[in-house]
């Protein structure tokens, strides 16, 4: 396991290497610099010397390396468009109210998603099913900015019970992080239902029955332990993937989150603020990918014991 | 007393092209301590019917009718789910046919042993793995310690097949149900399953239920054998007799096919045909529009299964 571990660890610095380097690519092979906006008109001459202050006249490959040494110091240097901080303290302050949102929409959503995926495998084809499948597919399909919408309408405007904006007070947080839930409680309720399908309808659990265990023990310890293989190596990425919250919703409710700043570092050429986000996301998807694989190992006799199927 | 009394069942499972009745009108019981043999087509309702009457089916989609349908005495049309858990794996044990797919697969054997154990009766859990590695031992398993902590996907076909005997005899069954336990298995332990299914229902005094496909599986493990065909009962008697002179003509067929069994260099008779659609089954006796001796009436009316001479029966015109 060790060995594994380790393995897993080199081959996560070779995708950070990796990433690093296509994302720089990629950046700069975009036309244009940081003072080529039309909103800050500035000579040549002052252009090449702010160009030259910033490094950014010399060679690619020097510049990649200039970064990435800062990167390995924990120094992602200085965002363009708010040069009165560092990237780490832009991120220090953008990021809480993101995490936040993230962070407390999937901790709602997520189990009752998953609430909803087993309720709905357990009564497959009874009324039960069909709402909360219609219930995940209306959570899937209806972009989260209509359902941002409609609660500001319900809860802001109509019984005015919540803000319908900022981030000030945690009862401002509310309808974000409702708004929020919805994602990942539609994704959870649908894969839990169907890894709990595909395992209630394997022969084991005929056999189950027929040794007379009570159904109760079968689903809760057989069934669900058989779906969470499937279902943990899902789920922990997407955990992930809501740390940066959500561009809609924190563009919907005027969140102060980091979303907005995804957009303008790239629209605006502020190369050490984009650079230190894609880094940092890869980073956080690696490990959450490396936990899940570990979880999934330590759930399954199969891999954990060596050899596969027969 | 009947172990296994059931009267007129009838499993049917509504499709989209109709009504598929998989069982018609089955009659059949077993007495304590005696084995008996389901053999038919596939298709021919031999697995649903030992489903039914563990009610294993998924009832909806399933529909189960009977005149009567007990096991030890019990109504099992009216048994509730915890009277069924409750006879499930003590009373009544079932063995299934691929024992790669019967485990849980995140689970150790000893593991899935004892928890059946203990499902049926207050033991702690050292003493049901104890008694787990026993059963083991009965079964003919030469390490019962290591199977006992191995996962499924470690052991054998034939081994897996040995642990899934054990873990049917763990609350010591009055019957066991074996739907086709040899067909996933390879030739050569065949027979040795068979053989030890054949001395545990000995030792154990219990009765047996054989369903399969194979007339020579029957001829080695039970006493008495219902032949089964679209769903009905055609044929039924002692195994030795049904052998030496089969009444029917589906189990004359079916004889007929066997390599082996007439002495000389002769070609094996197939059964020309197809076996019944169970959603738009002929009308009168299923065998009908294959039977070589049919006559109109046979399309006409359902014969009756109809006792001949002494303990044997036929659904057939014919032979009445």
């Amino acid at each position: 396991m060790i060995r594994y571990i380790l393995g897993r660890l080199a081959s996560i610095a070779l995708t950070f290497f990796v990433v690093s380097v296509i994302v720089f690519l990629m950046m700069h092979a975009v036309p244009g610099g940081p003072f080529d906006g039309n909103d800050m008109p500035v000579s040549a001459e002052v252009k090449a010397k702010l160009n030259a202050n910033l490094g950014l006249d010399k060679p690619l490959y020097v510049q990649y390396l200039n970064y990435m040494g800062g990167v390995l110091r924990l120094d992602f240097g200085v965002p363009f468009q708010s040069p009165g901080e560092t990237v780490l303290q832009l991120l220090g302050r953008a990021w809480p109210p993101s995490l936040i949102l993230g962070g407390a929409g999937v901790l709602i959503g997520a189990p009752l998603g998953i609430l909803l995926g087993m309720a709905a495998a357990l009564n497959r084809n009874s009324w039960i099913d069909y709402l909360a499948s219609a219930f995940a597919t209306l959570g899937l399909t209806i972009p989260v900015f209509v359902t941002s919408m409609m609660l500001i309408l319900v809860f802001a405007v109509w019984l005015n019970w919540l803000p319908a904006s900022g981030w000030g007070k945690p009862h401002s947080w509310v309808l974000p992080i409702l708004a929020y839930a919805t994602i990942p409680m539609a994704t959870y309720a649908r894969y839990t239902r169907s890894a709990m399908l595909d395992v209630l309808n394997k022969p084991f659990v005929t056999v189950l029955r027929a040794k007379g265990l009570p159904e109760r023990r079968i689903i809760f310890q057989h069934v669900l332990r058989n779906a969470s293989l499937a279902m943990v190596t899902v789920f922990l990425p997407m955990f992930i993937g809501t740390a940066t919250g959500s561009i809609f919703v924190e563009a919907m409710f005027r969140v102060p989150g980091l979303g907005a700043y995804f957009v303008s570092s790239i629209e605006q050429r502020d190369y050490p603020l984009e650079m230190a986000l894609i880094l940092i996301v890869t980073l956080m998807f690696c490990f959450a990918y490396l936990i899940s694989d570990i979880a999934y190992a330590l759930l399954n006799p199969r891999i954990r014991f060596g050899g596969g199927e027969k | 007393m009947r172990l296994v009394d059931i009267k007129d069942l009838t499993v049917s499972f509504p499709q989209t092209e109709g009504l598929v009745q998989a069982v018609r009108g089955l009659t059949l019981h077993v007495a304590p301590g005696e084995s008996l043999g389901i053999v038919g087509e596939s298709g021919s309702g031999k697995s649903v019917t030992c489903m039914a009457v563990l009610r294993l089916l998924r009832e909806p989609p399933a529909r189960i009718a009977a005149e009567r349908l007990e096991l030890a005495g019990v109504d099992m049309r009216k048994a509730d789910r915890r009277q069924l858990a409750s006879m499930r794996g003590s009373v009544a044990a079932m063995i299934f046919q691929d024992p790669m797919t019967a485990f849980d697969p995140v689970f150790t054997i000893g593991h899935q042993i004892a928890e059946t154990i203990r499902a049926h009766r207050a033991v702690s859990k050292s003493e049901a793995m104890a008694e787990a590695e026993d059963l083991l031992a009965r079964v003919r398993i030469k390490a019962p310690k290591a199977v006992l902590q191995s996962y499924p996907h470690q052991l054998s076909g034939g081994m897996l097949q040995r642990a899934m005997i054990a873990m049917a005899l763990s609350s010591r069954p009055q019957i066991l149900f074996a739907d086709e336990p040899t067909t996933a298995l390879d030739v050569t332990i065949q027979a040795q399953i068979l053989q030890l299914i054949k001395e545990i229902q000995a030792e154990y005094g219990m009765g047996l239920i054989m369903v399969t496909h194979d007339l020579g599986v029957v001829a080695e493990t039970v006493d008495r054998v219902v032949v089964m065909y679209g769903g009905r009962v055609m044929e039924e008697g002692p195994v030795q007799e049904i052998f030496d002179a089969a009444a029917h003509p589906y189990t004359q067929a079916l004889l007929g096919s066997i390599p082996g069994r007439v002495a000389g260099r002769q070609r094996l008779t197939e059964i020309k045909g197809a076996s019944p659609n169970p959603a738009h089954p002929p009308s009168g006796c299923p065998f009908h529009p294959r039977c070589p001796v049919a006559e109109p009436r046979c399309a006409a009316e359902v014969p009756a299964l109809a006792p001949f001479a002494p303990a044997r029966a036929a659904a057939c015109w014919r032979v009445a």
